[in-house]
């Protein structure tokens, strides 16, 4: 404990107000004030472990860098913390009280079946995540639909920021657009995605519908649901 | 001597790290940074509630593993019978593994809707492009963990899912390479105890390791990058 | 300093690679496994079938002696049928489809073996009816047993 603090605080003490020092923080450019002075919440508030605790996670993660944020007019922003964190423990709590609900009344999904045996005869089906792959499957040659149009498309997922960037432009200049826009405001990359997404839930529904819903289609004809 | 108050005490516990370490200059930096007014929109935090549903997955999973035992010799194999046992006879066990199994179906739907969120607004673009990979594997991953978790309870409709799993696994060619991934995921001749012993190490083990690191990845990318703009 | 870490890598990384190799259970080895009809072969008639499942204790699997498809030969079957086709003939399949391995049901109406997973149907002498699956059943190797209810199919003991 610094003998300077104990001078200043407590009942008698030597001096009525600590003078707030505003402390130049060489980051960036931008200064940073002690907001702790003015947010609730600083060194000698009795939560301040809690708060501790939270932001020990962003330290982690290191410097923060030169942002957007800090370009921008103070009314245009605010702070991390309390203005734009008070939201996540409100749905921390409320989806997990959802989830907890969940298994309270539907207790139907998880009551097991019978302890598993391979002489059991009964159709497979996957999780609803995976009933679209599994009705792939049967659109088409297994091996084709299993192993190469799933890694063609995770592979387009995790190429697609190169893709954008640099076929995106190009087609743009063919169409005489200015720019490229980002998916919510382009006709083609926000169409594609929600075709993609429409395959996906089309594929889903088919499935759930079940053995008896058959459909005609090109090769195995007629494609039934799972 | 006088019993010092908490709150002194605390102010130089406070004291003593800033000597050490610019302590409260990086929890100020942490906690009031400033964030732009548009990040307030509702689909901004669907990525924060990945993070709270993988927190609650990790807590719930390390609570069933207090109970579960990854043995499918025998019929019924205790796998099966652990489960059971804590769906129907440990205090609150349906509640645990509710919040589990739950969390687990919303956990994937949160992630889609934030990938959702992040293509249609175009924050994959420059410099977010490797964030956008990490991202992508995370969802891979995730689904790896549902992959894994399905199996472990050891019903029907587990073994036989992962039979078509493997089997789907299996269908690499050449023949000789699909067999060997086949075995090397079952663990031998037949989908049986020593499979469970693998999916059951890989959902415990492997994979929380791999997707925290990869988490520890993204969010230290998204520290450096800031928000992204607005679309 | 590269072929240093080369080297390195690869007497870490080939121990694991040899370790995650399944070895074979403790007591796993091939044999004749003795199987129990329902009923005789001998009263079997034209057109039907017994299904019969693989030994439990110990806890075993039929091994295929041919196939296509996703089965293949030394593959295994938790269980098959004993079926007499139209003509007479006596035949043993394995239970898995040839198109993902599902478990066929004969259907006695149509004198067909069918599969509840993607629609595939077989003609009782194993070839196909109808798609997706494009190759025949997988025989089982076997020998008429001590009386008409036995049968003795090469199989393996799990040893799980």
């Amino acid at each position: 404990m610094s003998d300077k603090r104990l001078l200043k605080e407590g009942p008698g003490a030597a001096t009525a107000e600590t003078e707030v020092p505003v402390i130049e923080v060489d980051s960036h450019g931008h200064t940073l004030e002690p907001d702790y002075k003015r947010l609730p919440i600083g060194p000698d508030h009795i939560l301040y472990p809690v708060v501790v605790g939270l932001a020990l996670f962003p330290i982690l993660m290191g410097d923060a860098g030169h942002h957007l944020a800090d370009d921008m007019p103070e009314d245009e922003t605010h702070p991390f913390f309390p203005d734009h964190f008070w939201p996540y423990p409100i749905i921390a709590v409320v989806m997990l009280v959802a989830v907890g609900l969940l298994a309270a009344f539907v207790q139907k999904n998880l009551q097991l079946e019978t302890s598993a045996d391979p002489r059991t005869v009964t159709i497979p089906r996957p999780d609803w995540y995976f009933l679209f792959l599994f009705q792939l499957l049967k659109l088409g040659p297994e091996l084709f639909m299993a192993l190469v149009i799933p890694p063609v498309v995770v592979g387009a997922l995790l190429l697609f920021p190169f893709i954008d960037a640099i076929a995106g432009p190009r087609f743009a200049k063919r169409l005489h657009w200015k720019t490229w826009p980002v998916p919510g405001r382009n006709i083609y990359t926000g169409t594609i995605f929600v075709i993609g997404l429409a395959i996906v839930a089309l594929l889903t529904l088919w499935a759930l519908a079940g053995p008896q819903f058959c459909v005609p289609w090109f090769i195995n004809s007629p494609v039934c649901g799972a | 001597m006088a019993i010092p108050h908490p709150r002194e005490i605390q102010t130089a516990v406070v004291d003593w790290l800033d000597e050490r370490y610019p302590f409260t200059k990086a929890v100020d930096e942490a906690l009031y940074q400033r964030v732009p007014n548009f990040a307030n929109a509702f689909y901004y935090c669907f990525g924060g509630m990945v993070f709270i549903l993988v927190v609650f997955q990790l807590l719930t999973g390390i609570l069933l593993a207090l109970y579960y035992v990854p043995d499918a010799t025998g019929n019924p194999a205790p796998a099966y019978t652990s489960v059971n046992f804590i769906q129907n006879n440990v205090y609150l066990g349906w509640l645990i593994r509710g919040v589990h199994f739950w969390g687990a179906n919303l956990l994937i739907i949160m992630v889609l809707l934030h990938m959702a969120r992040v293509y249609w607004t175009g924050s994959y673009r420059a410099p977010r492009e490797l964030n956008w990979i990490v991202g992508v594997t995370m969802l891979l991953l995730i689904l790896a963990f549902s992959l894994t978790g399905y199996l472990l309870p050891w019903d029907t409709k587990a073994y036989f899912a992962t039979q078509v799993t493997i089997k789907i696994a299996g269908l690499a060619p050449p023949q000789q390479l699909g067999t060997f991934i086949k075995e090397l995921l079952q663990g031998g001749p037949a989908v049986g105890p020593p499979t469970l012993q693998r999916f059951f190490t890989i959902h415990v083990f492997l994979l929380p390791a791999v997707i925290v690191l990869l988490m520890y990845v993204h969010f230290r990318f998204i520290r450096a990058h800031g928000i992204s703009e607005p679309m | 300093m590269a072929g240093l870490l080369t080297a390195t890598v690869v007497v870490g990384a080939a121990p694991i690679l040899v370790f995650l190799w399944p070895a074979p259970a403790r007591g796993q080895k091939k044999t004749t496994l003795k199987v129990s009809l329902a009923t005789p072969i001998t009263q079997l008639a034209n057109g039907d079938a017994i299904k019969f499942d693989a030994p439990t204790s110990p806890n075993s699997a039929f091994v295929m002696a041919d196939g296509g498809g996703d089965n293949a030969p030394g593959d295994l079957a938790f269980g098959g049928f004993v079926v007499k086709d139209l003509q007479g003939n006596t035949n043993v399949f394995a239970i898995n489809c040839s198109h993902l391995g599902c478990s066929i049901a004969l259907n006695p109406d149509a004198k067909t073996f069918d599969c509840p997973c993607h629609g595939s149907r077989f003609h009782l002498d194993g070839t196909v009816l109808h798609g997706p699956a494009a190759d025949p059943l997988s025989h089982l190797t076997w020998k008429q047993g001590n009386d008409a209810t036995t049968i003795n199919v090469d199989g393996l003991i799990l040893g799980f």
